[in-house]
């Protein structure tokens, strides 16, 4: 079992006016390639903050961020960008797709920004897995949350990419799409030896978790 | 209106950059309506000044005014105040032409003569004479009070009498005239008892120097009328009435002054409200939710108004100041910059600076200041009247929920329902773009009119170019042509039927010239004037066309044919398409008996229109009827030759030039030399003054129209910074962002692009056509202007690059997440 993601004594603090968020404090993890590992911890315990800076969003006030082997903070932006369209795929809490391009087109940005051809058939069967086939050329503006969500889904996956990075993105849906949501995340891991890590608070998704992480105050608390 | 105006203060603070961008559009603006004006007017008041300076202010004057009829004249009710002068002979001088005149004490304040010491003269033997005048008959030694004898001619019904001998006592000193130096003409000032003594009465004339009543902002069309109904009612004829142009024009205001201000201040006006209504346009979707939750918090549609209103009066207030402060500062240099153009460094130029520099003439004008300030707010308020009423109209439930980029105003979906199968870069641009077509179109079209625009001018420009005028107003690089002037009475010797029969231009003159260094041909070109029924009372000139001119002669036909063959005869002509512009009945194939104007014999002839041709007055001298030589030559007898066209090896020089005025000094008063390279330059400062002061003004116009484009990229950067973050998350490169702001811009330039330059370069060839045919500029051929076309594609490559540049770079300042989460 081999490392792909390691946390070395990352630090994010945020300064407003006198009062200092500890958001993410010397935190130290590993995460396993091929593994699903959920995080939990109440809200505004430094879930998403720690998240984004494993995907290389923010940069860490100190620490280190190892990806197969590269500290990713050394990077310059480009090789930044480049990495995260490669090795990672996000699915944000609040899904973040571009209102001006169409489902499809938000799901396959990835891919164009890369320079890489679409396969087209693979594209519908992720589509059609979450059940957004027949709803491929509509905005965003014009879909529910939950529609939102799938698509945001859809689009991480879509250049399948090494390690999936999930901020609860199981908030919105009701818990038959959840379940299918989910059966569709698990299959990426067994099946295709994708990594995924996802934020949660469903005790559910949980369970179904090779990890869980706790975080309280920005600290990792315990393992399982 | 407290809560109004703290909220209106707050927007301007929130909305910086688009603020800022409106501010620099009214500023520029208030700089362009307030330097235009005054520019013009400044120039207007200080030429007034200048000619106040220099001509008599006279508005006009009847010649051979009878001594009763003077009378008569002066208690005429229009005429307001007037001087008697009368030219009672002259003194003889070798060196130079000495005038005897008498002028009553009216006639030195309307001629602005001024005594510079003692009295006019009152008895018979007195006389008032100046400084050089003096030093010309070589009596620079005498002063007030000494006699000196004078030998004279008393001039009496047009002709000097014998050489009289007489002493007269100095009894005054006037100023000598700046221009009396080179010309050598000097006046003498006589009594008019010596009037009396040495002209009698029933043969004593005058001119009657006069103004007409008027009130001080009379046109001068106004008062040339009043001038002459007064002729009229004293039948006084036409060649006797001289009318003062210089001074009537320096001291009314011409009617067509106005409205030019008026329509350049018009367009200013116009490209400010584009400009301001476009910034706001912009923005305007994302304002809308703005406005939607403080219209649900309680604000009525009047607040709004006012918020609206308000936000940008308070730039206004800001950018108008600044604009008329620089403006001021400015002021100076870019109204002598423009006098340097207009008119080189000529006299009147340096009068005229030097009115401004000891504050004689001001070169600020009070009401400028009121009317930029008016006008310019005049312009925020019309660019803001329709945001106004949009901002105030919406339903608060629609304001909440409104999509910008996904719905039009009535809600329609605005993008098909259709993906493109693989996204890249240009597709990103090319979707932004076309789902905001409103923001897009208003962009480039506000862009593009001013494009538009500067593209005519710059046709018009490029067309008038000054080799092409030069040559087409003169030919060969040296002129010498005979000072035709058939209605001067004081010159009969340059009356047509004269010249003729004692033709300088002769076989002596022209061999002479041939024989000069550096002469390669000089071609000899013939002039006859004559009257015809078809053209009323007024003569035309047959123009007589040399042989070897033969081809350009016939190529130059636009209807009918004539060889140069059939032109020998003297029966036939071609005419100039000018001559339809007066005679509009005139065809080809008709017949006009032609008078040859020879006073004591009679001569008629009977000749055929053959064809209607476009010829350079350099080719025809405006002699619109032509024939060859050979046939203008039958017609009349005596020597006809109008003028030399001298080629040389070399375009000029100066020996050249001097060389010629040798040979014709002796009949330098009937003859005048004219050269190439005089008009050529001449053409070229005055296009450079014109393409200068148009290139000026379309360069301040056209940054109020880049205005339009940095508000829509900031705008377009603004609105998605959030979407840019999601898309640098998903791994877009900085490289890939300039790229696609890059490619978003590019098309705004290339929509603009389109629009000014092909719109532009269409409109440009029938703008050129018109030029031609009204003989604007001397326009002669269409010249595409390359260099216009070139800048300004250039310029705006260069504004988008650095604008994307700088535009990236901000966006950058903010760390990813801090775009993606609190972005709102
Ligand atoms: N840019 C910032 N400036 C100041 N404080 C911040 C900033 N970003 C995050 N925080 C604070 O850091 C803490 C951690 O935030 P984070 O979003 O990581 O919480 P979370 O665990 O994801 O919560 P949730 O479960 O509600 O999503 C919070 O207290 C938040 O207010
Ligand atoms: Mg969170």
């Amino acid at each position: 079992m081999s490392t792909i993601l390691k946390v070395e004594n990352l630090i994010k603090y945020y300064k407003t006016g006198e009062a200092v968020v500890k958001a993410v404090d010397n935190t130290n993890l590993e995460i396993i390639r091929g593994e699903f590992t959920v995080i939990v911890g109440r809200s505004g315990s430094g879930k998403s903050t720690l998240l984004h800076l494993i995907g290389g969003l923010d940069r860490p006030d100190s620490g280190r961020v190892i990806m197969d082997g590269q500290d990713i903070f050394s990077m310059k932006e480009d090789q930044l960008a480049r990495l995260r369209r490669n090795k990672i795929g996000f699915i944000f809490q609040d899904y973040n797709l571009i209102p001006s391009l169409t489902v499809w087109e938000n799901v396959v940005l990835p891919l164009g920004l890369d320079k890489k051809k679409v396969r087209k058939d693979k594209i519908m069967e992720i589509l059609s897995k979450i059940g957004m086939e027949d709803r491929k050329d509509a905005r965003p503006d014009t879909l529910s949350g939950g529609q939102k969500q799938r698509t945001a889904i859809a689009r991480a996956l879509a250049a399948s990419p090494a390690i999936i990075l999930a901020d609860e993105p199981t908030g919105n849906l009701d818990s038959k799409t959840e379940l299918e949501v989910m059966s569709l995340l698990k299959k990426c891991v067994n099946e295709f030896g994708q990594t995924l890590v996802m934020i949660t608070h469903d005790e559910t998704i949980a369970q179904m978790a090779d990890k869980v992480i706790y975080i309280e105050d920005g600290k990792v608390v315990t393992v399982s | 209106m407290k809560m109004v105006s703290h909220i209106a203060f707050e927007n301007i603070r929130y909305y910086k950059s688009r603020n800022i961008l409106i501010g620099i559009a009214i500023f520029l603006t208030t700089l362009l309506l307030y330097l235009v004006p005054s520019t013009g007017l400044n120039l207007i008041e200080g030429q007034f000044a200048v000619v106040n300076e220099i001509y008599p202010t006279w508005h006009a004057l009847f010649r051979d005014v009878e001594e009763n009829e003077v009378e008569k004249l002066a208690a005429y009710h229009d005429i307001s105040t007037y001087g008697l002068r009368c030219d009672a002979g002259r003194i003889a001088s070798e060196e130079a032409d000495i005038f005897m005149i008498y002028l009553d004490e009216n006639g030195f304040l309307l001629y602005k003569t001024k005594l510079l010491e003692g009295e006019l003269p009152q008895k018979e033997d007195e006389i008032v004479v100046s400084a050089n005048l003096l030093k010309a008959i070589g009596k620079a030694d005498k002063s007030i009070g000494d006699r000196i004898t004078l030998s004279y001619q008393i001039l009496q019904a047009d002709t000097l009498g014998f050489m009289e001998e007489k002493e007269f006592l100095i009894t005054g000193f006037v100023e000598d005239q700046a221009s009396g130096e080179q010309s050598k003409v000097y006046s003498a000032f006589v009594s008019k008892a010596f009037l009396e003594q040495e002209i009698p009465s029933n043969i004593r004339t005058y001119r009657f120097l006069f103004q007409v009543n008027s009130r001080k902002d009379a046109l001068t069309s106004e008062l040339e009328n009043k001038i002459n109904s007064i002729a009229d009612v004293f039948g006084i004829p036409d060649n006797n009435i001289l009318i003062n142009d210089d001074y009537l024009m320096a001291n009314y205001v011409d009617p067509a002054i106005q409205p030019a201000i008026i329509g350049i201040m018009a367009i200013v006006m116009a490209a400010g409200i584009i400009t301001i209504y476009s910034v706001y346009y912009i923005g305007m979707t994302d304002r809308i939710q703005e406005f939607g939750r403080i219209k649900a918090i309680g604000a009525t549609r009047k607040q709004i108004r006012w918020i609206v209103l308000l936000e940008g009066l308070l730039v206004a207030f800001a950018a108008i100041p600044i604009g008329l402060i620089a403006g001021s500062v400015r002021l100076k240099g870019v109204f002598y910059l423009f006098l340097h153009f207009f008119q080189g460094e000529n006299q009147s130029i340096h009068i005229m600076k030097e009115l401004f520099d000891n504050n004689q003439l001001s070169l600020f004008h009070g009401w400028i200041y009121a009317a930029a300030t008016l006008v310019a707010l005049l312009t925020v308020c019309v660019s803001l009247l329709r945001p106004m009423l949009i901002m105030s109209r919406i339903s608060v439930i629609e304001a909440i929920r409104f999509r910008p980029e996904c719905t039009d105003r009535k809600g329609k979906r605005v993008r098909k329902e259709k993906s493109f199968l693989e996204i890249t870069l240009p597709r990103l641009s090319y979707i932004y773009l076309t789902g905001n077509k409103k923001n897009t179109g208003i962009t480039i079209l506000s862009m593009g009119i001013t494009g538009v625009f500067l593209m005519v001018t710059a046709t018009i420009l490029s067309c008038a170019n000054p080799k092409e005028i030069a040559n087409g107003e003169m030919l060969g690089q040296y002129e010498v042509v005979i000072k035709v002037d058939n209605r001067n009475k004081e010159h009969p010797e340059r009356k047509w039927n004269n010249i003729i029969r004692n033709n300088p231009l002769n076989c002596e003159l022209k061999k002479k010239i041939e024989e000069l260094e550096g002469v390669t041909f000089v071609s000899e070109f013939d002039y006859i004037r004559v009257f015809s029924d078809s053209f009323g009372e007024d003569s035309e000139g047959v123009g007589g066309v040399p042989e070897e001119y033969a081809s350009q002669l016939e190529d130059g036909i636009i209807e009918g044919t004539a060889t140069y063959e059939d032109l020998k005869s003297g029966d036939n002509v071609i005419i100039d398409k000018d001559l339809l512009q007066w005679y509009p009945d005139l065809k080809i194939g008709d017949t006009l008996v032609l008078n040859v104007d020879l006073e004591d014999e009679e001569c008629f002839r009977e000749v055929t229109i053959l064809a209607i041709g476009d010829y350079s007055t350099g080719f025809t001298n405006y002699n619109d009827l032509l024939m060859a030589k050979e046939g203008a030559r039958k017609l009349c007898s005596y020597n006809i030759t109008e003028s030399y066209h001298i080629f040389t090896s070399k375009v000029y020089s100066s020996d050249m030039e001097q060389a010629l005025h040798e040979l014709i000094a002796a009949d330098s008063d009937r003859l005048q030399i004219q050269t190439w390279q005089e008009v050529y330059e001449e053409w070229s400062s005055s296009m450079a003054t014109i393409s200068g002061a148009c290139y000026m003004f379309f360069g301040i116009l056209g940054a109020i129209c880049v205005m339009n484009i940095i508000n829509t990229m900031i705008h377009s950067v603004h609105v998605r910074k959030k979407e840019i973050g999601m898309m640098q998350a998903l791994g877009m490169t900085d490289r890939q962002l300039i790229g696609m702001l890059q490619q978003e811009g590019f098309l705004y330039i290339l929509g603009t692009l389109i629009l000014s330059i092909g719109v532009g370069s269409a409109l440009g060839y029938p703008v050129f056509l018109w030029a031609k045919e009204k003989g604007m500029f001397g326009i002669s051929n269409y010249h595409y202007p390359a260099a216009a076309a070139g800048i300004i594609s250039l310029s705006l490559l260069l504004i988008q690059i650095i604008l994307v540049f700088s535009l990236s770079r901000a966006v950058k300042k903010k760390t990813l997440v801090e775009r993606i989460r609190f972005s709102e």
